[in-house]
C-alpha cells in the first residue's frame, strides 16, 4: 500500500537524524530506488537503530567474522574514527596486524589508493616501523600504496593526521599513537572524526600501551595476540609450525554491542578474516583432521560441495537472529558436524 | 684596529680613522704600534665573520640584481645591466646603493662602469663615479697600477722599468709587455677597457622567473606576508602560462628594512602554477617557520621567485567539472606536509634488489617521480624469478636489531628456548626456521664470512606474539660465541 510522500519525507528525515547519531554516512540511506516503501519502514528504522547492517550495506566495512559483525552492528564504521588498541607495546605486531587487515579489506573496494600510517618517532622506534615486504607478502598492500609520515612530536603527526583524514584520495589513515597523551583528547578526536566522517574515509587510532579513555571514537577495539594455529598440510597440521596470524578481539566500546571476545585469524591468501573456532572446534580437528583441514583452511564457506549442506542456510538464518551479538561457542561449530557424518 | 697574523709577527690588518690619525698603518707590527701608543684596542681577525658579513651584504644587493658576485675578501660586483631603470637611473641607484649602505653603518665606496675591470677601479681609485661607454681609457689612464688588478709582482717590476700608471702601461708596446711580464697583464688591461669580455659569476644560480613588490610601508605580519605572495603568485600566474610551465622549486625572499634577508624555500611534487596553492603552501612554510623569521622593523621588499619549472601539463575537466585527480590532491597534500614540517615528513617505501631484509627496502621521501615513468626495462636474466611463497616477512622491522639475551638453545643451531628482551623474559612456545641470510658479499668483504651470517627464526611465545629473531655467527667458529638480535615482529 502507498504511503504519502510528506510521510515519506518525514521518513527520510527521522533517518538522517538517525544517521547522524549513528555517526553513519547520510547520503548512503537513500533508499534503492523503486523499493516499495510500505509499513515496514518502521522494521527498516529498527533495523537501522540495531544496526544489523540490512539497510545499510555500504557504510559500514564488514569484517567477515559474522559474529564480530553483528555485534558491531554490520562491521566498523567507514566514515569514522576507530580505536584499536594494544595493551602493551609489544603488542604492536598485532595491533598494526589487525589494523592492516582491515586496511587490506578496504583496499579491495578502494583500488589503486594509498593507505597513509602517521606514527610519532617514539612508537616508530619503539615498536618498529612498518616493513613493507612483510605488509606485501602477509596483507596484499602493495609498496606503491603505502604512504608514511614520521613526525617527532604529537602536535605534528595529529596535525597531519587532520589533515589526512580530510582527504578522499586517501584509502584509509593510520594514526598510531603510543601511551595516553594528555593532547589526544576528547576535542582532539572528535575533530579527527569529524573530518573522517565528512571525507567518508576510515581513520583507524592505533593506540600502544594505552588505558581506555573517553574520545570521540564510536567504535573502540582491544587487539592483543592469539597464538597461531600450526601449518596445514595435506597430512594434516605440521606440529610445533606456526600458521596465520591470529588477533583476539574484544570489544571495548561500541554503541550497539555488548562487550564481547572473538578470536580472528588472518588469511593472507584471500585477505579475508576467519573466525577461530572454539576450544570444541580445535579439538575436533585433533581429533579429525583431514576434512577439516582441507575444508575450513582455504576457504570461507567451503560447504558448496557437499549435497547434505542443503538445509544449513535455513538453519543459520534461524540462528543468528537469536544469538544477537554473542557468538555462542557451542552452536558456531554446528555446520562442521555432516561434514564429519559425510 | 684589527690584527692579523702574518709570518710570525702579529701585524695590523685593518685600522678605523681614529687609529689612522695616530699615525697608525697597515701591515705594521703589533708590537710597534703598541710601543707607540700602549693604549689601543686590538682585535683578532676574523676572516670567516667577514665572509659571513660580505655574503649577508651579498644578500641584500639581490634586491638591485640577481646577479651578485663575491669579489675576493672586500667586495661585490653587481651586474646591473637592465636593472637600472627600475630605480629610476645610473646616478639614482648608484646614490640608493651608497646611502642604504650608509644607513646601516657601512663606509662604502661604489663606481659603475661598462666592465668590472673599469668599475673595480672606479670604485677603489676614484669613489661614487660613474663611467660611461667609452670612458674607460680616460678613467684608467691617470690611476695606478693596482688599479688593474695585477699581482704585486708584476706591478713591481713594471714599476722597476719605469711603467707607473695604467697610462703608461697601455701606451707601451703590446708584444714586449706580454714577453714580459706574461698574458694576464693584457688580459687585465684589455677586460678593463672592454675589448674583451668578462663574466661575473654570480653567487646564486639566477632565478628564471620572479616577481617582486617594494613596499612604502614594511610589513611585519605573517598574514600580510602571505597575502602578498597570494599577489605575486597571481602575478607569477601569467608569466608561467606563457612559458607553458609550473613551477617546481619556489623561493621567498624577505628583505629586511635593516638589512637582513630571509630566504625561505619549498619545493612541489609536481609543476604547480595555481595561486591559491602557492599561497597555501607558503601558509604552511610560515607556520612553521614562525619562530624563525624574525620581522624586526619589517619588510619592505618581498620577492618571490620561481628556481625550477618544469612544463605544465593542463588537463581536461570533464563537463561536470567533477573529475578529481586523486594523484594531484596527495601531492598537493605532501607539499603541505612537506611545507611545514621538512622534507622527511611524507615517505614511501621502495624495494630494493637485496636479500638483506633491512636493505630490501629503501624509505625515501615521497616523489611523484616513480609513479610515472616506468623504470627501464631489464634483461630478462637479471630479474629474479617470481616465487609463488613469498618468504614470510615481518610486518614492523627496528631501525637496528635489538640484541637480545639468549641464554640456552635446545641444538647449537636451534632456535632458543626462552630469551630476555628489553628486560622481560619470554618463553618460546614455537619456532620455525633457520632461514639463514648471508652478507652481501659483493657489496663489502667480511673479515669472516660465517661472522655476519644470520640465521633468521621465527617464533610463537606463550602469549602468542610471533617475532623475527636471527642468530649472528655460526657456532663452533674460531670467532667470538653468536650473538642473538631481534629484528623485526609478525602480526
Amino acid at each position: 500500500m502507498a504511503i504519502s510522500a510528506v510521510a515519506r519525507e518525514t521518513v527520510f528525515a527521522l533517518r538522517r537524524q538517525i544517521a547522524k547519531i549513528e555517526g553513519t554516512l547520510p547520503e548512503r540511506l537513500q533508499a534503492p530506488a523503486g523499493a516499495p516503501l510500505d509499513a515496514d519502514a518502521d522494521a527498516d528504522l529498527t533495523i537501522v537503530r540495531r544496526g544489523l547492517a540490512a539497510a545499510l550495506p555500504d557504510a559500514f566495512l564488514p569484517i567477515g567474522v559474522e559474529p564480530l559483525d553483528a555485534a558491531l552492528s554490520g562491521g566498523l564504521p567507514k566514515a569514522a574514527l576507530s580505536e584499536i588498541h594494544g595493551l602493551e607495546t609489544r603488542d604492536a605486531g598485532a595491533v598494526a596486524g589487525f589494523a592492516l587487515s582491515l586496511a587490506s579489506l578496504i583496499l579491495k573496494q578502494a583500488q589503486g589508493l594509498p593507505v597513509l600510517w602517521i606514527g610519532t618517532t617514539e612508537i616508530f622506534r619503539e615498536a618498529g616501523f612498518p616493513y613493507a615486504r612483510g605488509l606485501q607478502v602477509s596483507f596484499g598492500v602493495e609498496p606503491r600504496q603505502l604512504l608514511f609520515s614520521e613526525a617527532p612530536k604529537l602536535v605534528d603527526a595529529l596535525w597531519v593526521a587532520e589533515e589526512a583524514a580530510r582527504m578522499t584520495a586517501l584509502a584509509a589513515v593510520i594514526l598510531e599513537i603510543r601511551g595516553n597523551p594528555q593532547r589526544l583528547d576528547l576535542t582532539a578526536t572528535r575533530r579527527l572524526h569529524a573530518r573522517a566522517q565528512s571525507a567518508g574515509r576510515p581513520v583507524f587510532l592505533l593506540r600502544q600501551a594505552a588505558e581506555p579513555e573517553p574520545t570521540a571514537a564510536p567504535v573502540r577495539l582491544i587487539v592483543s595476540p592469539a597464538p597461531a594455529v600450526p601449518r596445514e598440510t595435506v597430512a594434516g597440521p605440521l606440529a610445533g609450525s606456526i600458521g596465520r596470524p591470529a588477533f583476539t578481539i574484544s570489544i571495548g566500546k561500541s554503541r550497539t554491542a555488548l562487550p564481547g571476545q572473538f578470536t580472528l585469524e588472518w588469511n593472507p591468501d584471500e585477505r579475508v578474516f576467519d573466525e577461530r573456532r572454539g576450544e570444541e572446534g580445535r579439538t575436533d580437528r585433533a581429533k579429525n583432521p583431514v576434512p577439516v583441514v582441507s575444508l575450513s583452511g582455504g576457504r570461507k564457506d567451503p560447504a558448496a560441495a557437499s549435497g547434505a549442506v542443503l538445509a544449513f542456510p535455513a538453519l543459520g538464518a534461524a540462528i543468528s537472529p537469536a544469538t544477537g551479538g554473542q557468538p555462542p561457542s557451542g552452536q558456531r561449530p554446528a555446520h562442521l558436524s555432516p561434514r564429519r557424518a559425510g | 684596529m684589527v690584527s692579523h697574523r702574518q709570518g710570525n709577527a702579529q701585524r695590523i690588518s685593518a685600522l678605523d680613522e681614529r687609529a689612522e690619525a695616530l699615525h697608525l698603518k697597515r701591515d705594521m707590527g703589533i708590537a710597534d704600534a703598541r710601543a707607540m701608543h700602549p693604549s689601543i684596542d686590538i682585535v683578532e681577525a676574523d676572516p670567516e665573520a667577514d665572509r659571513r658579513l660580505l655574503e649577508g651584504l651579498a644578500d641584500w644587493c639581490d634586491r638591485y640584481t640577481p646577479l651578485v658576485a663575491l669579489d675576493g675578501a672586500d667586495g661585490l660586483f653587481l651586474d646591473v645591466t637592465g636593472c637600472t631603470h627600475l630605480f629610476g637611473g645610473e646616478r639614482a641607484m648608484l646614490n640608493d646603493i651608497m646611502w642604504r649602505f650608509l644607513q646601516q653603518g657601512f663606509d662604502v665606496r661604489a663606481g659603475l662602469a661598462p666592465t668590472p675591470g673599469a668599475a673595480w677601479a672606479a670604485a677603489r681609485f676614484c669613489g661614487d663615479r660613474i663611467v660611461v661607454s667609452g670612458e674607460e681609457e680616460a678613467l684608467l689612464a691617470p690611476l695606478p697600477l693596482a688599479a688593474l688588478r695585477i699581482a704585486p709582482e708584476t706591478r713591481a717590476s713594471l714599476e722597476s722599468v719605469g711603467l707607473r700608471t695604467a697610462g703608461a702601461v697601455m701606451a707601451a708596446p703590446r708584444a714586449p709587455l706580454a714577453r714580459r711580464f706574461g698574458a694576464t697583464l693584457l688580459l687585465r688591461l684589455d677586460q678593463a677597457l672592454g675589448r674583451l669580455d668578462e663574466a661575473v659569476s654570480p653567487r646564486l644560480p639566477v632565478a628564471p622567473l620572479s616577481v617582486e613588490r617594494h613596499l612604502a610601508e614594511p610589513v611585519t605580519l605573517t598574514e600580510d606576508i602571505e597575502r602578498l605572495v597570494g599577489l605575486l603568485a597571481t602575478t607569477l600566474k601569467t608569466d608561467l602560462e606563457r612559458r607553458g610551465e609550473g613551477a617546481r622549486t619556489l623561493a621567498l625572499l624577505l628583505f629586511r628594512v635593516d638589512g637582513a634577508v630571509s630566504r625561505i624555500a619549498l619545493g612541489t611534487s609536481r609543476p604547480m602554477r595555481d595561486p591559491q596553492l602557492i599561497q597555501k603552501l607558503f601558509h604552511e612554510r610560515l607556520a612553521a617557520l614562525e619562530q624563525d623569521i624574525d620581522a624586526g622593523y619589517g619588510f619592505d621588499l618581498v620577492r618571490l621567485s620561481v628556481l625550477a619549472a618544469a612544463a605544465f601539463d593542463m588537463a581536461q575537466a570533464d563537463l561536470t567539472g567533477e573529475v578529481t585527480d586523486d594523484g594531484a590532491d596527495i601531492a598537493l597534500f605532501a607539499d603541505r606536509i612537506r611545507a611545514r614540517l621538512g622534507e622527511g615528513a611524507v615517505l614511501q617505501p621502495v624495494a630494493v634488489e637485496s636479500h638483506l631484509p633491512e636493505r630490501a627496502v629503501a624509505i625515501v621521501p615521497f616523489s611523484e617521480a616513480p609513479r610515472r615513468t616506468t623504470p627501464p626495462k631489464r634483461p630478462e636474466r637479471v630479474q629474479a624469478p617470481k616465487t609463488i611463497f613469498p618468504p614470510e616477512r615481518p610486518i614492523r622491522l627496528f631501525r637496528a636489531p635489538e640484541p637480545i639475551d639468549v641464554p640456552a638453545t635446545e641444538m647449537p643451531e636451534g632456535p632458543p628456548l626462552n630469551f630476555r628482551w628489553r628486560r622481560a623474559l619470554y618463553r618460546v612456545t614455537r619456532a620455525e626456521g633457520p632461514e639463514r641470510i648471508a652478507a652481501e658479499w659483493w657489496r663489502e668483504a667480511p673479515d669472516d664470512a660465517a661472522a655476519s651470517t644470520r640465521d633468521y627464526f621465527r617464533i610463537e611465545d606463550a602469549e602468542g606474539r610471533r617475532y623475527w629473531l636471527y642468530r649472528q655467527g655460526l657456532y663452533g667458529g674460531s670467532q667470538a660465541a653468536p650473538r642473538w638480535f631481534m629484528h623485526g615482529v609478525f602480526a
